[in-house]
């Protein structure tokens, strides 16, 4: 919940000294990140999925570029654009994941890919990374899964 | 403890809806990326979840009007509400699109019947005091 008082600055150090390690470590991951000019690729449909994702990698200061169908992301993969990390959900219009994974590993791109998906079984999973997919995470993508995949990314 | 009346009622209002089960840790995350950049944070994902959600629902109940049951349909759909559900946190509308789900898979057309007037009880719920917290 955003606060708003009226001595703004007392407020925002008040808040630093609170949240203490906390910070420290937001603000080192956002400087590993920045060295290396960490870019993500979204692809997901749903707005109330995307828009948290992307905010959330922002947060951790990775550019991102989300795009909304299959079509669109093969498209941009076959056109040589480069993202250290593809978050990608099961269901898209067009392609689904499955085949998206599929085509985009075809392609030749080696970098990692998450699948973010509100699937849950073992199978799913199973049939994700035997097309490539390098984790697989069951929505929504918390810091938890993605921070250790950040800090494999550095340093890369 | 909060002194300020309003402040001491919101922070009321934000823990009901936590002890009642009605938001998860994912609300708390939407929390935290919200900033003095991005005051709104918050109410702005919660109101695209009103607008997909709406959606979603709309067309599982039209799917749910021809019979046979297209399951494969079906559970499409409900995949989509159950991870857009995810990302704010709605906790018992996320439990029950499970089930729904679970019924789909089954081909118990009666059970998605009743889990989707479940789920559809819940999301209101959600709703109303969601609203309620964000006036």
């Amino acid at each position: 919940m955003a606060h708003t008082l009226p001595s703004g600055n007392q407020a925002s150090d008040q808040d630093k000294w609170d949240s203490g390690g906390l910070e420290c470590k937001r603000q080192l991951l956002i400087e590993i990140v920045m060295r290396n000019r960490l870019t993500a690729l979204v692809v997901d449909g749903d707005t109330t999925c995307w828009v948290p994702e992307q905010e959330l990698l922002h947060s951790y200061g990775v550019q991102t570029l989300g795009v909304d169908n299959s079509r669109d992301a093969v498209d941009l993969i076959a056109s040589d654009a480069e993202f250290n990390l593809i978050i990608i959900e099961k269901i898209l219009l067009v392609l689904n994941g499955l085949e998206v994974t599929m085509q985009i590993r075809e392609i030749g791109v080696r970098c990692k890919m998450l699948e973010v998906t509100a699937c849950s079984g073992e199978s799913e999973r199973q049939a994700f990374l035997a097309t490539g997919v390098d984790v697989f995470i069951e929505k929504p993508l918390d810091p938890e899964h993605l921070v250790p995949i950040l800090g494999e990314l550095d340093g890369q | 403890m909060e002194r300020n009346p309003i402040r001491r009622q919101l922070a009321i209002m934000r823990q009901s809806l936590f002890d009642q089960g009605h938001v998860d840790e994912q609300f708390v995350q939407l929390e935290e990326l919200q900033d003095d950049a991005n005051p709104n944070f918050v109410e702005e994902v919660v109101t695209l979840y009103y607008r997909d959600s709406a959606r979603i629902i709309l067309n599982i109940e039209q799917a749910l009007e021809r019979k046979p049951f297209d399951f494969r349909k079906l559970d499409a759909y409900m995949h989509q509400f159950k991870g857009s559900s995810s990302s704010i946190g709605a906790k018992k509308v996320k439990a029950e699109s499970t089930l729904f789900r679970e019924c789909c898979k089954s081909g118990n057309g009666e059970g998605c019947m009743r889990s989707f007037q479940q789920l559809k009880k819940e999301y209101a719920t959600l709703r109303k005091k969601l609203g309620a917290y964000f006036q």
